[in-house]
């Protein structure tokens, strides 16, 4: 509640300051012309209600050039009160004002507009009395970008901050200002044709980047989609296994867990994510009373069940986008070999290997109980630079500890069978480490 | 050579032809062509995928720059220059497509020069700057029409689809900023070869929205692929069983005319018919034999836990008589008999006529009939 309150009034005084400046300005005039301010403001409540479900680097990029269009088009006739005002339609949001949201709105339009404020003044200071050369266009929308997104970025730290005591990463802002510099240009552009042409060329300005919008976010949409297919379909043949049920889907966490602790881009991480999901489909193939039997296989049998990393490989490599690492469903391959040098040896595989040994320890299987999570740890450690990669193993401790998650004996969601022995060698989770409870000495499953 | 590579060797050509051509003419318009010409190279390269519809290539926008500042001879010089270096670029492997591509990309830049023109003279004397506007915007829909055209006749098949829809909008509002940037209109100057670098800023935004919408499509289209092999792998069905089947039930759904999201749906459900076989137990364990059926069951209760693929579940399942399914049941059967050998298809067509113990669609098996003795390939994949 304490946290809310602070947000709520950060949130009017920036609303009263905005408001503040906004009548000074009125007061000193010149008052802006009506119609442009109307026009670009329907084009930032247009880009702002399609792009809100985007990243937030394709929509700091359509604020960027709208905001850079409003300082110019308003330049000389109403150069600090006019990018003020349409910066406040920033803020009209339709699912906000749906759900009277009225804080995220004050605030929204508040920091748009102090934004487009910010980018008029450097702009100001900046230009030269003849705008119509591309060259000084180029020049000039660099710093009026930046100014904007400085402003944009300060207030919203500080509001998240306030609400979740969180900081925001600071890394991704060279890479934010770089990609909207060229929108910036383009909206310095758009402004001055605004000013040869008045508002005709406008439609044919948005069209494009609408479609470049919709596109994406359509993409977004299918995407999530056919994930959660893929998803679906993996658990639901994954169930003729009751042992191991659930088991990728978990893989698939823990694989996310460490990707994102060791600071992989979400591209890569989707892929990882995708490949630690599909690292076990070759058990498909594996007949279910091999997959349940309790105690030993014959060497026949054994060989039937090996045969499975050979078909998950098989599978990942006819998926482009998983082929370069394919490898993650051997163990040979996520085996941990200290050499001096590992770059450009993808480490998806070691990933998905000791997210499949915690799984697996962690998860009551055929052949035994679920062990707690600090035996699975320390096993992962005691393992860690000779079998396992040692920067996967610390990420995923590290990662779950921070979370604050708890997993193995006494935390499973579902456990399958409550008669299953204290410990035994198994067969079917391959790749699995056992701590055998007679001599404690642990020993990779099936080898 | 990747995409990248390839854009990168006509930057640098481009460059140095540019450079040539400024020594040989200083301050002419060829300099300003030859860099145009390089555009349409690269914009040839570069291609919006929307789905249901043939690829568009960026180079129509730059076309529409090229219509207002060129003669006839200088136009058909630069664009003919363009598309044979496009050609040894063009990353299709096949040289048949590759001439096919070149020519109907010629075709519809010939179409926009001369529509421009002929829309030009019609409105001579209205508003400069509309007449400019429309006549632009006649160009690129001309160039939008005879690509569609050409790939109507190439193809056999016609596409529509809201999404290419879009992507020819993107393209002409493109194209037409920058004919506007490079040139000005209503006597304002424009900014010559920086209007059509600006404004291919939110038409690449858009190529790499598609791109990515594309990328994300064949990445789906494989998982399913891949997955359709686990039963053979497992030694459950014969190889390439579900992809000759998956590809029968395409060419039979497009012989029957359903619509192209009815005909995903037939193909996923095809590919993965045999999935549900995986989920069963050996019948040395229940005792007794699987039963077709039961397969197609076990794999419609999967699929219909997806909300995605629900539709595919439904086709799959023995509970339904939709068109879709009466398909798939005659592909699969028709493939049981056949194992993928031409030259047992009549005989297997004969025997699903007089079909003993299941009667199968007459429609359904008609259409087959047509689809085995066309000589034409009807392309199997959607």
């Amino acid at each position: 509640m304490q946290r809310f309150d602070r947000v709520t009034v950060f949130c009017l005084l920036l609303g009263v300051a905005v408001f503040g400046i906004a009548a000074g300005l009125f007061a000193l005039g010149p008052i802006p012309d009506f119609v442009p301010v109307l026009v670009l403001g329907a084009m930032f409540v247009v880009a702002e209600n399609q792009l809100a479900d985007i990243r937030s680097d394709i929509g700091a990029s359509a604020s960027a050039m709208l905001s850079t269009a409003a300082v110019v088009v308003f330049w000389k006739q109403s150069p600090l009160l006019g990018p003020l005002l349409v910066g406040l339609f920033g803020g009209l949001y339709w699912p906000h004002i749906v759900a009277r949201d009225w804080r995220k709105i004050l605030f929204n339009s508040a920091n748009f507009a102090l934004a487009t404020l910010a980018a008029a003044l450097v702009f100001g200071v900046l230009a030269p009395a003849n705008l119509s050369t591309p060259l000084v266009l180029l020049l000039l929308a660099l710093p009026t970008g930046v100014a904007a997104l400085t402003v944009d970025l300060a207030l919203f730290s500080i509001v998240v901050r306030l609400a979740t005591g969180e900081s925001l990463p600071l890394r991704t802002v060279g890479a934010t200002i770089l990609q909207s510099y060229p929108f910036s240009v383009l909206g310095a552009y758009l402004g001055l044709l605004y000013l040869d042409y008045g508002a005709v060329l406008v439609p044919l300005f948005v069209v494009p980047i609408l479609v470049a919008r919709q596109t994406f976010s359509s993409y977004l949409a299918l995407k999530e989609s056919q994930e959660a297919a893929v998803r679906t379909l993996i658990g639901a043949l994954e169930a003729k296994d009751p042992y191991t049920a659930g088991h990728a889907e978990r893989v698939a966490g823990y694989a996310q867990y460490i990707g994102e602790e060791l600071g992989m881009p979400p591209s890569r991480l989707e892929r990882l994510r995708f490949a630690a999901l599909m690292h076990d489909v070759g058990k498909l193939v594996v007949p279910n009373h091999l997959l349940n039997k309790k105690g030993k296989l014959t060497a026949e049998e054994f060989a039937a069940v090996r045969l499975h990393e050979e078909v998950s490989v098989e599978i990942l490599t006819r998926i482009d986008f998983l082929a370069p690492v394919a490898p993650s469903a051997t163990s040979e391959a996520a085996e941990f070999a200290p050499v001096a040098d590992d770059r450009g040896q993808p480490i998806e595989p070691h990933i998905v290997a000791v997210a499949d040994a915690f799984d697996a320890m962690t998860s009551t299987r055929s052949y035994r109980k679920a062990l707690p999570q600090q035996t699975a740890f320390n096993e992962l450690r005691k393992n860690s630079g000779k079998q396992f990669h040692p920067r996967v193993v610390d990420a995923l401790i590290i990662a779950i500890e921070q979370r604050n998650e708890q997993h193995g004996a006494g935390h499973e969601d579902v456990v399958h069978h409550a008669d299953a022995p204290e410990a035994g060698t198994g067969s079917a989770g391959l790749g699995d480490l056992l701590v055998d409870a007679e001599n404690g000495s642990e020993q990779k499953a099936g080898r | 050579m990747t995409i990248a590579r390839r854009l990168f060797i006509v930057f640098v050509m481009g460059a140095i032809a540019a450079g040539v051509a400024e020594l040989v003419d200083p301050g002419g318009t060829s300099t300003a062509l030859v860099i145009l010409g390089a555009a349409i190279v690269a914009g040839e390269l570069l291609v919006l995928r929307p789905a249901e519809r043939a690829p568009l290539p960026l180079s129509y926008a730059v076309v529409l720059v090229l219509v207002r500042i060129t003669s006839p001879a200088e136009f058909m010089v630069t664009v003919f220059a363009a598309e044979m270096v496009a050609y040894l670029f063009r990353p299709e492997r096949s040289e048949w497509d590759r001439v096919w591509l070149t020519a109907i990309r010629l075709g519809a830049a010939i179409a926009a020069y001369f529509v421009y023109d002929a829309a030009f003279d019609v409105m001579r004397g209205l508003d400069s700057r509309a007449v400019v506007l429309t006549a632009l915007a006649a160009a690129g829909v001309a160039e939008i029409l005879v690509d569609e055209l050409l790939q109507v006749v190439r193809a056999r098949r016609l596409y529509l689809s809201t999404q290419g829809r879009s992507a020819d909008l993107a393209l002409i509002t493109s194209g037409m900023l920058m004919s506007v940037g490079y040139k000005g209109i209503g006597g304002q100057e424009g900014i010559g070869l920086w209007g059509p670098l600006l404004f291919s800023i939110p038409l690449l935004a858009a190529w790499y929205s598609f791109e990515r919408l594309a990328s994300i499509r064949r990445t789906y289209e494989q998982t399913i692929a891949a997955l359709s092999v686990v039963p053979e792998l497992a030694g459950l069905v014969r190889p390439g069983h579900a992809q000759r089947v998956a590809d029968l039930a395409v060419s039979l759904g497009h012989e029957l005319h359903m619509s192209h999201r009815d005909v995903e749906y037939l193909q996923a459900a095809a590919l993965l018919h045999h999935l549900g076989h995986l989920c069963l137990d050996d019948p040395e364990v229940r005792g007794r034999a699987i039963e077709p059926s039961e397969v197609t069951d076990k794999g419609a209760e999967i699929l219909r836990q997806t909300e995605y693929l629900r539709p595919a579940g439904d086709l799959l399942a023995s509970d339904t008589a939709s068109v879709g399914s009466q398909i798939l049941r005659v592909a699969s059967a028709f493939d049981e008999l056949t194992a993928g050998d031409p030259a047992f298809n009549d005989a297997a067509i004969e025997a699903l006529y007089s079909g003993p113990g299941y009667v199968y669609d007459p429609r359904v098996l008609d259409a087959l009939e047509r689809v085995c003795s066309s000589d034409a390939k009807v392309p199997a994949r959607v």
